[in-house]
């Protein structure tokens, strides 16, 4: 395995999921540029640089909900061997999961707003235990989620023994 | 139990032991210690009467609603499953199937063992934290033992009574109080210190005093001159003196927990599984299914390896008493006692010599810590003592983690995984693959320069916290590894 698979056998999420990310990433950084107004208006008032920390933080939240979803994007990729499941996903952190589909549990497909919105969804894969026991799939078409579930159903059994 | 098929619905309902109702009255008061707080505030502060409607307020609270739980809490034990109603306001009714039953471990706290009751817990595998409502808290001892046996031979294929159970189980490992004085002595730990901050903060207006400031020395220095005098005087010796109390109250408090906890440590092998009984106050009797076992862990430390000791645990998917997730088999043992253990789950240590991870795994530390550098020589350069102690520190985690490489290592067998690891907590990990849940590739930033990847290793069952892995393998080695960890998949 390389350090990015350019393979033909993994397949890549729905263009849509860039937004949801990037919707995502704006939201997350919303709370950070409120909590710097506040702390500018309260905390630094009369300062002379007053008003570069909530500048400073919004362009940055700008830049990373520009930048990072395409890359997020780009390096999230899985595929179906005919008995494990392999997700790549990461940018800057890098994870090459595989769930071999007799060890799965039980799946969900969940679609939060977001997804409802951009077209997508998200496969959910629980396996036993506690540690590294659920591995998700963002970003798929509802279809192909379906499709999917369907596919590792065949394979679940019901009791762990 | 009886011959003829009998649902929970049929049963007839039993209830606790009434007894539990004196037994139970210990937790129900430990349930509102902050009650104690404020009666110790008021008392301290004046109020005394107060205090005392507080104090009997609280103590008729807990009595009654021991009487409302005890009233309202009955069980039914069918042939297929157990039964529990519970609750006043809002009613739980849980069933367990005994098919789901992993074990049944029969608890007796001090009082219950006065009493001759016991608390009965039915482990059936689930994640932790509804263990509560699966257990019964104070029936007599006969019950419990009676239950375990209806359980047991609801399972079938083993032997069903207890007594029988008896005679067939083979011991295969036991501590004397000797063994369990020098595992107590491995157990050095200041918690109590942690405990008597944690009382002074919460608690310190209350009872007058806060040895954790200097205030309160001062003052009682100043009561005691010819004291003060003293210690002035030989302050070597009563820094040393003050030392050595210290590890004499870490090694107490190490030796009373691990007393009471590990007394007459016994294990034996029944009929499909490892059976544990230990306590002093609190006796615990606990079944582990050997198929349900998932993991062994060795455990050691630099110390505890000298002297040639070991303390062994098995990763199952049922939660060991205490949270602690793995079941503790073997609290201190040697090798030649580890290996009938390790025999009875039928593993193999794998052959041929261990493999070392690459050595970057102290690089990318060495990265990840630089940005603590330049802050460092600021504090050098301003503040001189800060600053050195800071390297130092920087120093001494490089070393430990050069220490935590040399040591780590792993083999990979047909059948095993061993990974060992760790300087400070040496842990060995030994795990069958065909319990591999799912496995990861894992890689930083940092790690992609010197093209190295972690692999985890997911497994049912254990605490959550103590992820397994092999960390810091080429790329290309780690592919491989991970291939023969899900070869059985392909």
């Amino acid at each position: 395995m390389t350090a990015e698979p350019q393979s033909e056998d993994f397949q890549q999420v729905e263009r849509g999921y860039v937004q949801v990310i990037r919707v995502r990433t704006l939201l997350s950084w919303l709370p950070l540029v409120i909590g710097a107004l506040i702390l500018d208006r309260a905390a630094l008032d009369g300062w002379t640089v007053q008003g570069a920390l909530p500048i400073a933080i919004a362009l940055f939240a700008l830049i990373s909900t520009a930048a990072a979803p395409p890359r997020i994007w780009q390096r999230l990729r899985y595929r179906l061997h005919p008995a494990l499941l392999q997700v790549l996903r990461g940018w800057l952190f890098h994870t090459d999961t595989i769930v071999p589909f007799v060890r799965v549990q039980h799946i969900d497909v969940t679609r939060g707003p977001w997804d409802k919105l951009f077209g997508t969804a998200t496969l959910v894969v629980h396996t036993a235990g506690t540690h590294n026991s659920i591995v998700t799939l963002p970003g798929l078409s509802p279809e192909r989620a379906g499709e999917i579930r369907e596919l590792i159903r065949g394979h679940i059994r019901s009791d762990l023994e | 139990m009886s011959e003829v098929a009998l649902s929970a619905d049929e049963a007839p309902p039993e209830r606790l032991h009434p007894l539990m109702l004196v037994s139970g009255l210990g937790g129900s008061l430990r349930g509102v210690a902050g009650g104690y707080a404020g009666i110790g505030y008021l008392a301290a502060t004046g109020r005394l009467d107060t205090a005392l409607i507080l104090g009997a307020l609280l103590l008729v609270g807990a009595v009654v609603s021991l009487l409302v739980y005890w009233r309202r809490f009955t069980f039914r034990v069918g042939t297929d499953e157990l039964r529990i109603d519970s609750g006043l306001i809002s009613r739980t009714h849980r069933s367990i199937p005994f098919d789901r039953v992993q074990d049944v471990d029969i608890t007796q706290g001090p009082l219950q063992r006065l009493l001759g009751l016991a608390s009965v817990t039915f482990d059936t595998g689930a994640s932790g934290g509804s263990k509560e409502e699966g257990a019964l808290n104070g029936i007599a001892l006969a019950r419990a033992h009676a239950l375990r046996d209806h359980v047991r031979a609801r399972r079938g294929a083993e032997p069903a009574t207890t007594a029988a159970l008896e005679e067939q189980a083979r011991p295969l490992f036991a501590m004397g109080l000797k063994r369990v004085l020098t595992a107590g002595v491995f157990n050095f730990s200041l918690a109590i210190f942690a405990g008597l901050f944690g009382l002074t903060q919460t608690m310190g207006d209350v009872i007058g005093f806060d040895p954790f400031e200097r205030r309160f020395w001062i003052d009682l220095l100043a009561n005691a001159g010819p004291l003060t005098g003293f210690v002035q005087d030989h302050r070597f010796g009563a820094a040393f003196a003050g030392l050595a109390l210290l590890i004499l109250l870490g090694l107490a408090t190490g030796i009373a927990r691990t007393l009471a906890r590990d007394f007459r440590f016994r294990l034996d092998r029944t009929g499909t599984g490892l059976r544990r009984r230990r306590g002093l106050l609190t006796l615990t009797d606990v079944t582990l299914p050997l198929r349900r076992v998932q993991a062994a862990l060795i455990l050691t430390g630099p110390v505890r390896e000298r002297f040639g000791w070991r303390e062994l645990k098995l990763q199952s998917l049922a939660q060991d008493q205490g949270g602690s997730g793995d079941h503790q088999v073997a609290p201190l043992a040697r090798d030649e006692e580890l290996q009938p253990i390790l025999a009875e789950l039928g593993w193999r240590f794998p052959e041929g010599p261990l493999q070392p991870v690459s050595k970057a795994y102290v690089w990318t530390f060495c990265l990840l810590l630089l940005p603590v550098l330049p802050i460092a020589l600021v504090q050098a350069a301003v503040l001189p003592p800060l600053g050195a102690f800071t390297l130092a520190a920087l120093g001494l985690l490089v070393i430990a983690r050069w220490l935590g490489w040399r040591r780590t290592a792993y083999a990979l067998g047909d059948e095993q995984l061993l990974v060992r690891g760790g300087w400070w907590r040496r842990r060995t990990l030994l795990l069958p693959l065909r319990n591999v849940q799912s496995v990861d590739l894992a890689e930083n930033f940092i790690d992609r320069r010197f093209g190295i990847v972690g692999i985890r290793i997911g497994l049912a069952g254990g605490s959550g916290f103590s992820a397994h892995s092999i960390p810091a393998l080429p790329r290309e080695k780690a592919s491989q590894v991970r291939a023969a960890l899900l070869s059985r998949f392909l």
